[in-house]
């Protein structure tokens, strides 16, 4: 990873980072530590910076350390469980995720908000490293404004997710964590863009990403069709994410749903999944979309045997 | 069959004669009858069991002879027969109050070791290339869920209880004897008291604290078994006299 | 432990005792049952807890029923909690070199020499290293967050009713901060004249 072509190069975030650590080692304070730009002050300077290891390799000793598929006993671990799904249909697009955080098996939240709202019209989804997503989503969404400016017209999703793939391609095998999906709505009609930290950018129709996905795309794929209402489709992201909480220990609590059309992001509601188990969307007890709440009394070798004996 | 050697099927293995005897045991028999008197008595509030010992000779330092063993702190046993045979018994019996131990974290009931013991000695009437125990064993305990019990253990491996009973040479009449005294209410000091007399029916000699040996169960109070914490070493029911208490009851 | 999940906690009350688990069976990640009781009763005054690996929790169960009634035949009388608890220890150690994944909780109430029912609770770690709390036991993975609760929620010679409010509490929020236990909560309360079973409905997520 480290070449040596890569350690003479000036333009690999490398080099950048290791040219902007030495800036920061000759003061105390840099600009960016007195947050007077909303702690993306060195922006000004050309682009971010970060302190990096002192060590000759610290692409090689973050791999050590920092949580990666490779290697699952390293010292810093990263949430990985996660349920995120968005897709595209006739009425724009759906993104609905859960709100669950684990450490290991703790549940340290059950109101983390993964849907991350980069600007009116684009949406960015969260698996993976919630710092990196959040940190580099709001870093998106700082330069989609600056290409407004600049451009006089709304960045293209397809421009933006492009953006991030290649901010976080530069950052390769340096522990960066993400699953993200870009939603949006431009010029080209709603639009969904998968990019992760492994800098993999794809266009499609139907996504969901997390440990959770399997079971989302089990009930997403069944439902889905292009033409569906608004209604339907809501209730169809709604129920992918009820039925990936229930079934993965690593996600669930509640479930956020947002609906992009042309006119930009509506947030829809927050969903109670315990709520969604029993008496589903509408809150009528017994509508639920808990299996043994569906065939409650109705077929008699489904009883709990121990609720049958008490 | 039973005649003098036993006739053809009295060597090494175990085998029934036509008549459905098993002369091995019958011979063991004959061997615990030669031994020593023992007997024990139950009483209403413990267990008595004593023995008569005799050496051989009268250099024979005799502070080492025990006819009484400890098994576990709530059982003790004496016997009658042939003494190697019991220390291999009480090896026995010692070791498996200990694994009950490790296994439940209290010592085994009365009969529970009874009937471990009953099981060793039936082995031996059906194994190969042994001979059966030389001994008849009588076992003193107590345990919660029975209180004191006494057994009695023979050569065959078949066992009883016992409100009194009395194994080895003078076994008749030592038996006779008690069922004269023996009644349901009597007192653990009565009943060693009776132990003596019925040994001094049949002794040869002097009976002092040197040739007498006796061990005795106590019943626990309700308030001692309170206080009992688990977890604790459990108080012993069971002791041995020592020979000064052996010649206080003497003398009375 | 965390590759089925499932936890089980024990209380003492007043002349009671409650034992309780959650419901879910699971492979890894994937909830596979939400009908899976951890606990199982040994004799009328004695109940077996087990949170670990599902499997060994069934080969466990059949092997203390066993030697539980091989026990009971043998000596004729019922086994006490107090002796079981050893059984329970001897059986994990006598694996000490490539043990059941198991952690054992028992609840039950124990005779007195006075003929009185003295409540009783133990647990043990995989290897049968007992404990004999005098408050509460714990074991499984969600066993951290329990201990939370009940530390906070327990309180000495709690009536049943009251006991099977504070073991209900503990173990529903405790679960519900554990990936890996949940789908449904089981509550048994012994008392000296009756067992109450009851099922809970909880969050399924």
């Amino acid at each position: 990873m480290n070449t040596l072509a890569e350690q003479f190069s000036t333009t690999s975030a490398l080099s950048k980072l290791k040219k902007t650590q030495a800036l920061l080692e000759d003061e105390e304070m840099s600009d960016a530590m007195w947050g007077s730009q909303a702690g993306f002050g060195n922006v000004a300077q050309g682009s971010p910076s970060f302190a990096v290891p002192a060590v000759p390799d610290p692409s090689a000793f973050l791999r050590l350390h920092t949580d990666d598929r490779a290697d699952p006993n390293c010292k810093i671990k990263i949430q990985h469980g996660t349920t995120t799904l968005a897709f595209r249909y006739q009425g724009g697009v759906i993104v609905a995720v859960d709100s669950r955080a684990t450490a290991g098996s703790y549940v340290a939240s059950g109101t983390v908000k993964k849907v991350i709202e980069i600007n009116p019209y684009l949406l960015g989804t969260m698996a993976g490293g919630a710092a990196d997503c959040q940190y580099w989503e709001t870093y998106l969404g700082m330069h989609c404004r600056l290409h407004e400016l600049r451009n006089r017209e709304r960045i293209s999703v397809s421009a933006a997710s492009k953006y991030l793939s290649n901010l976080v391609y530069s950052y390769k095998g340096m522990g960066l964590s993400m699953g993200t999906m870009i939603c949006g709505w431009d010029k080209t009609g709603p639009a969904i863009f998968y990019v992760d930290s492994d800098g993999t950018r794809l266009k499609g129709d139907l996504f969901s990403v997390g440990s959770g996905s399997t079971f989302a795309y089990g009930v997403l794929d069944q439902g889905y069709h292009w033409d569906m209402t608004d209604e339907d489709a809501q209730e169809l992201g709604r129920r992918s994410i009820y039925a990936a909480g229930h079934r993965d220990a690593f996600s669930g609590n509640t479930c956020n749903l947002y609906h992009v059309k042309e006119d930009g992001w509506r947030f829809i509601g927050n969903y109670d999944l315990s709520k969604l188990h029993y008496d589903g969307p509408n809150n009528v007890p017994g509508a639920g979309y808990g299996y043994d709440i569906r065939i409650a009394g109705r077929a008699s070798a489904l009883q709990p045997a121990v609720a049958a004996a008490a | 069959m039973a005649n003098a050697n036993g006739g053809a099927y009295s060597y090494s293995l175990t085998v029934f004669s036509p008549s459905g005897k098993l002369v091995q045991i019958e011979h063991a028999l004959a061997a615990v009858a030669q031994g020593t008197t023992s007997l024990g008595i139950k009483a209403s509030n413990g267990i008595v069991i004593a023995t008569e010992k005799k050496a051989s000779s009268i250099l024979v330092d005799d502070s080492m002879l025990d006819k009484v063993a400890v098994v576990c702190p709530n059982i003790g046993i004496v016997y009658s027969g042939m003494g190697p045979d019991f220390r291999v018994l009480i090896g026995k019996a010692r070791k498996s109050a200990q694994a009950y131990w490790k296994m439940y974290g209290e010592y085994p009931p009365t009969r529970v070791l009874t009937q471990e013991l009953a099981a060793v000695m039936q082995q031996a009437t059906q194994s190969g290339g042994v001979r059966p125990y030389g001994v008849s064993l009588l076992v003193a305990g107590w345990d919660i869920t029975r209180g004191p019990t006494l057994h009695q253990v023979d050569p065959s491996g078949s066992f009883w209880a016992w409100k009194a009973s009395a194994i080895g040479k003078n076994m008749v009449n030592a038996k006779t004897f008690l069922e004269k005294r023996y009644n349901d209410d009597i007192s653990l000091e009565d009943a060693i008291h009776t132990a003596l007399l019925t040994l001094k029916e049949g002794f040869e000699g002097q009976m002092t604290e040197k040739t007498i040996e006796i061990g005795i169960i106590t019943v626990p109070s309700a308030g001692e078994l309170e206080e009992e914490k688990p977890g604790e070493r459990p108080k012993p029911t069971f002791r041995k006299l020592s020979e000064e208490e052996v010649r206080d009851y003497l003398a009375l | 432990m965390e590759y089925n999940g499932g936890s089980v906690v024990a209380m003492v009350g007043k002349d009671c005792v409650a034992i309780a688990c959650d419901l879910r069976l699971g492979n890894q990640a994937l909830g596979v049952s939400s009908n899976f009781p951890k606990i199982f009763p040994i004799t009328d005054r004695i109940y077996l807890g087990m949170s670990g690996l599902a499997t060994d929790l069934e080969t466990l169960r059949e092997r203390f029923r066993f030697r539980v009634n091989m026990y009971t035949i043998k000596e004729e009388r019922e086994i006490e909690p107090q002796t079981f608890a050893h059984l329970v220890s001897s059986t994990l150690y006598e694996h000490r070199f490539g043990p059941y994944f198991i952690e054992p909780v028992i609840a039950g109430l124990s005779k007195t020499p006075s003929g009185d029912l003295k409540p009783f609770i133990a647990a043990a770690d995989l290897i049968g290293c007992l404990n004999f709390a005098k408050d509460f036991v714990v074991s499984g993975t969600a066993s951290a967050k329990i201990y939370g609760l009940a530390e906070a929620l327990w309180e000495p010679d709690l009536e049943p009713e009251d006991l099977f409010e504070t073991i209900s509490q503990t173990l529903m929020n405790a679960v519900d901060r554990d990936a890996f236990s949940g789908w449904g909560c089981l509550v048994h309360v012994l008392t000296k004249d009756k067992v109450i079973t009851r099922t809970l409905k909880s969050r399924m997520d």
